[in-house]
This record gives structure tokens, sequence and C-alpha cells, in this order.
């Protein structure tokens, strides 16, 4: 192989069972020691542990990609403790850097858009890093993640709009009141979905009252949710003061009639109220919602708009996929670039090692030679290193920008057999930055 | 050089509103700093057109109706950024305020040497009248832009249906408190203008039908503005009803305008 290169082995919501991924499951401190263990277990160069809920993942850079994997497979099955072959998906070079730009991005989600797994994705990478198990190649492929992740975000809508009903309240309520701060939210009865929605509102700073035919029943559901109860008999008062009123009741007729809102609506001066029906049968008149300021919405509308979120957001990952294409590609461009780098340095070196060796050998049976002599001969073999590898490593930086360059630098680094010899020079990884740095120096020379 | 001016003005106006529109239908966020940024330039140009103009003619913008115009379009556009700062969600207005801007701009536009200010014309009260008027459409103009997205807001939120824009407008009740505050600064600047404007009326008896048409066109916008102001605080009308009279009134107040620019252009006599 031509250098190391990105592979992932690991399982998610789509593949396996929660039992299987929750024995797997690491988080906090435990995630650095494991981290180690890992690297050192497997002898990945570089390695990066994902834990969430909905997956495990280990992302490796290394250059002996079927056995490392292997090595991480049998570490994860000693792990759970049993067979893990059945849930586990590997993908290898450019698959591997997609997934990982797929995750972070949220499109691999089981609520495609949602947005902790960003923050997942970014506390493994700091994990990684201040365990040392992060290289070139896994940071930039992370660092290029989290920048794919912002374009997403950005630049589609894949997170815009919730799909959950009692969150669709919420974000209605926020397009009516810019502020749910200090806003009052009114209760009525106690349908599950009810409370689950003013939970909602009340994250967002609104207060929150409660109404019930029974007045410990109101108690208890304030309590719970830190608000105030009210009797039945204050319903009409309290939906004069409210902003956002919640009807959840089992009463069988209209809770809230037309008749009663007109005068609701006179006294609270028209100020704009968002009524919300979850009640089935239903507990508001629906002839309320044709009142001027008056906004009301039934189960079936907040279902519908979960339904619209979740097609529209689908639509929008189409969107987000070519965008992770490209970066894909971006990526590859650069690791390929990359590569190229070291073995262009390894050949220049090689090369001008052999003139070098045999300038030395020469040297003693040449007599009379000075000073300037011997460097003109030094400059002689400089430029000739040049000139030889001229052609060679203008095709090499060529073939870095195709698929093909690839076959073309394995071939390089076989024909001047560079592998052993930069083996022998110092471990891969430290070569390999260094590499880099040198070769950025090089370019400089006129070759 | 002035009406090179002119055109660079115009085409940065109306890129300006084309953005903005893009960014209100579409989303995307590169289009809504694209969008300032060629609003910042046309401010710019816009300045300097009028800058040119004063050079050239000696005269200060309040001295004709076109240069008003193009003065009253700068005002419009001050205040918006103005309000944009403190309220960035604001931003999405641009797609309604730029059009007018340019509407505005593209009055001054027709026109025609109409000779020295008649004499009984010419008096102290003129800059102040047109002065006052300005900043008073400035602000109506804004107040115009909140309206319009309340209204658009609003049907979304009824009709349930909710397209891109939904995202993108801001809540109804910032929208209707922009509008209201909007309306309260150019009421009383309106006042002023109405009541300057019908001395003049008085004293000058014109017969001709485009600028009597306008002083009626300008006392409805002023008892349709009063209307807003006024059932607000005695009714509690406020949303939907308030956006529909502001709506009214400014278009009352363009026809006033429209008045003065066909006189001027002579179009009618």
């Amino acid at each position: 192989m031509s250098g190391p290169n990105l592979a992932v082995v690991g399982m998610s919501y789509r593949t396996s069972p929660i039992e299987v991924r929750e024995r797997l499951a690491v988080s906090g401190e435990a995630l650095e020691a494991d981290l180690r263990k890992l690297a050192e277990e497997a002898a990945l160069e570089e390695t990066l542990l994902l834990s969430t809920c909905n997956r495990v993942e280990v992302y490796a850079g290394t250059s002996t990609a079927p056995e490392a994997l292997e090595r991480v497979r049998r570490w994860l099955a000693r792990r759970a403790g049993r067979s893990i072959d059945a849930y586990v998906y590997e993908h290898r070079g450019e698959d591997a850097v997609r997934h990982a730009f797929r995750v972070a991005a949220s499109l691999d989600s089981m609520v495609v858009g949602e947005p902790q797994i960003l923050g997942q994705v970014k506390e493994a990478y700091a994990a990684a890093k201040s365990s040392g198990a992060l290289g070139s190649l896994l940071d930039r492929c992370f660092n290029q993640a989290f920048a794919v992740a912002k374009r997403v975000r950005n630049e589609t809508e894949v997170a815009a709009g919730s799909v959950s009903v009692s969150s669709i309240a919420g974000e209605l309520a926020k397009k009516i009141f810019a502020d749910l701060d200090g806003r009052r939210v009114l209760l009525i009865g106690a349908g599950e979905m009810g409370e689950q929605a003013a939970k909602h509102l009340r994250k967002s700073g609104a207060a929150l009252y409660v109404v019930n035919r029974s007045r410990e029943k109101a108690e208890a559901v304030a309590q719970e949710h830190g608000g105030h109860a009210r009797t039945i008999e204050e319903l009409e008062a309290e939906l004069v003061l409210a902003d956002v009123a919640i009807a959840s009741t089992s009463s069988t007729r209209f809770v809230i009639t037309p008749e009663m809102m007109r005068g609701v609506m006179r006294a609270r001066r028209h100020r704009p109220l968002f009524l919300i029906d979850i009640a089935i049968p239903r507990d508001v008149d629906p002839r309320v919602g044709n009142m001027d300021n008056v906004f009301l919405y039934d189960v079936d509308d907040l279902e519908k708009v979960a339904q619209e979120n979740l097609s529209a957001r689908r639509r929008e990952a189409d969107k987000a996929e070519r965008i992770v294409t490209l970066e894909v590609q971006a990526f590859e461009a650069w690791r390929r670039a990359s590569a190229v780098t070291p073995t262009i340095v390894a050949l220049r070196e090689r090369v001008r090692g052999v003139l070098d060796g045999e300038l030395q050998r020469t040297l003693p049976r040449l007599e009379g030679l000075g000073e300037p002599e011997k460097q003109a001969l030094e400059r002689m073999l400089d430029a000739m290193t040049s000139k030889l590898l001229h052609r060679a490593i203008a095709e090499l930086k060529a073939g870095a920008e195709r698929q093909e360059g690839e076959a073309l630098l394995e071939s390089a680094r076989r024909l001047f057999d560079l592998d052993r010899a930069e083996a022998s020079a110092s471990p891969a990884s430290d070569a390999r930055d260094v590499a880099v740095d040198t070769g950025a120096r090089a370019k400089q020379i006129p070759s | 050089v002035v009406i090179a001016l002119f055109a660079v003005t115009a085409a940065l106006y109306a890129l300006a509103g084309g953005l903005y529109a893009l960014f209100l239908w579409r989303g995307a966020a590169p289009t809504g700093s694209w969008s300032d940024r060629a609003l910042g330039a046309a401010v710019v140009s816009h300045v300097t057109f009028l800058f040119a103009g004063f050079v050239h003619s000696g005269t200060l913008p309040t001295s004709d109706i076109h240069q008003a115009l193009a003065g009253l379009s700068l005002l419009v556009v001050l205040g918006f950024l103005g309000t944009m700062r403190s309220r960035p969600r604001l931003r999405v207005l641009g797609a309604f305020i730029t059009p007018v801007t340019l509407l505005l701009f593209l009055g001054a536009a027709f026109r025609r040497d109409v000779g020295p200010v008649p004499d009984p014309v010419r008096s102290a009260l003129l800059p102040v009248h047109v002065a006052v008027n300005m900043l008073g459409l400035a602000a109506f103009a804004l107040a115009f832009a909140a309206a319009l997205a309340y209204l658009l807001q609003e049907r979304q939120l009824r009709k349930k249906r909710f397209g891109g824009i939904f995202e993108r407008l801001p809540a109804l009740d910032v929208l209707d408190s922009v509008g209201l505050k909007a309306v309260l600064a150019g009421f009383p600047m309106l006042t002023v203008g109405v009541v300057t404007g019908a001395l003049w009326a008085v004293r000058l008896h014109p017969d001709s039908f485009p600028l009597s048409a306008a002083q009626g066109f300008g006392l409805l916008a002023w008892i349709l503005f009063a209307a807003v102001l006024l059932l607000r605080v005695a009714a509690g009308w406020r949303g939907r009803r308030a956006a529909i009279g502001t709506l009214l009134g400014f278009l009352c107040t363009l026809a006033v305008l429209l008045g003065y620019v066909i006189r001027d252009a002579g179009g009618v006599q």
C-alpha cells in the first residue's frame, strides 16, 4: 500500500440490536483509556473511537488494512463477550471518509438532522486527540467532517422543522411569540401528549398554569412541571391571561366554544392566542379557529406538520449528500497529494544517496582536488538527481490528481525499493510528518 | 456622472432586492450576507449620487419632488438598516423594503425642468413640509414591509401550510410591534405634513387634477393611520386588521407622491 489509508469498523442502530451496542458503549474518561488499549492491541497507527447510544465505531488510519481491521473486530468481540460479525460493517478508503462525513452531518442518524451527533463526534475527536491516538490522516478527516456538518447545516434544511408533535407545538408557538420567556401557558386537562407539549414550552421559559376538573390532579401535574394549579371554574379567566392554551381533556363535549371565546378575546383585547387541541374527541369547537388572532391547531394539524417536516428533511438530505460527495473528493485529493510527497522525498534521497555513495568511494582516488572542486562535484550530483527524477516526479505529482496515481506511486516505491529504505530509517508515522515538511521545501528547489 | 451614478444606484438596489427575495424564498445563508453587501454598496452609491446632484445644482433634496424622492428612498434604506442592526432577524424584510426603495428612487428619474418654483409656494414652510413628509414616509415604508410580512406569516399559520419562508419570517408579535412603532414614529410627521400641505392648498387654490387628488389621498392616508392607532388603543385592533390598515395607508401616501410626479412630468394637466 502507498501510505496509510482510512477505514472504519462499527455497528449502528441499523445493523445491530441495542443489547449488543450497550455492551460496547464507552464514554467520558473510560473513552481515552479504551482508546489507548485499542490502539495498542490492534496495532493501529491512528485511531478514533465513536460511541453513542446509536452507534459504536472505530475509525483507523492504517497501512495494513485487512489485518488491522481484523484485529479491531477481535477487540470488539472480546469486549462484547460474544461474536459480533453479524452486526458489523466495514468501510475502507473513500467509503470510510464518506461514512465519517455522513455521520458527523447527521445524515446517518435515526432522526436525520438531529443535532446531538455532531457534539458526540467532537467529543470522540477530542478524546482521540488528547490520548495521542490521532494522526494527521484522521485529524484532517474529522476536521473536514466538522466543516461538512457546518456546510450541511447552513446550506440545507436537513435540520429544520421538528418531527415530534410536542416539539412542533413549541416551534409554532415561537412563530407567534418570538420569545416565550415569561409567556403564560395554560394546560387544560391532563392528557399525556398535552403534558409533553407543555413541558416543551416550559423549557423555553414560559410559566405554566394547569386547569383540571379535579383539583388534586391539577395540583399533581402543576407540581410535576413546576406550574400553578387552577380550578375549572377559573378556565375563562385563565384563557384571558394565557398566550398558549393546550386542551387535552377527556370531555366528550366542546370545552371551549365560540361564544365563550368571543368574550375571552374581547377581554384580552385581541391579543393573539395559540390554541392547541390535543384531545380526542376534540375539546375546542373548530369554529373558534376562524376567529381573528386565534390560531387553533388540532392533533391532525400537528401530525400533518410533522409528516411534512419529515419529508422535507428527506428532500434536503439529497442536497446534503451532494455536499458530502464533493467534500469526499476534496479529502481524497488531499490524501493522494500528501501520499505523494513522502514518496518524492524518499525518491530524491534514494537517488542522491546512491550517487553520494559512489562519490565518496571515488574521491580518495582523485588527487589534487581542492574544496572548490569538491563543491562543484556536489552540485553536479544535485543537478543529476534533479534531472534524472524530473520526469518521474512530475508524473507522480500529476498522478495525485487522479485515482490511477496510486498505482503509479506503488510502482515507484517498488522500483526504487523505497519502503525498505524508509522503514529502516525511522517509524513510519514520524517519517510521514517530517516528510510532508521537507516536501514543502523540496518543492522550492527548481526541478 | 450624475446619470451614471443614478443608473448604478438603481442597478444595485435591484440586485439587493433580488438577493433579499432569494434569501426569503430559498433561505441560503450566503445570499443573506451578500444582499446586505449589495444594499450597502447601493447606499454608498446613492449618497454619492445625492452629493453629486447637490454639487451640480446647488439645491438640497427638499427643493423639488424628484430630489425629495431620491432623498426619501435613502431615508427608507437607512431606517431599515438601523432597524436591522438591533433586530437581525428582520433582515428578510429587505425583500419588501428594497423594491419600495427602488420604486421611489426611480420616481426621481421622471424629471422635467418645471422652472423655478412659483413664488407663492416658495415659503419657509416648503422645506419643512417636504422634510417631515420624507421622514414620515420612510417610517411608513418600514411599517408597510412589516405589515406585508405579518400578513404572509399569518396566512401560513392559518392555512397550516408552511413554505420555506415560514422558517425565515420573524414571529407575528415582532412584526406587529415593529409595524406599530414605525406607524407611531411616522404619524406625527404625516400630521405636520398634511397641515402644511393644507395651508398651501388654501393659499394657492390649485385646480390641476392630480394635485387635488393627491391632497385627497394625503388626507385619506392620515385618516387610515389615525384609525390604525386609535382602534388599537380603543378596541384592541391589532395583528391582521392593523396590518391591512397600514398597508392601505402606505399605498395612499404613495398615491400622493404619484400625483406630484405626474404633475411635474407634465402627464396630466
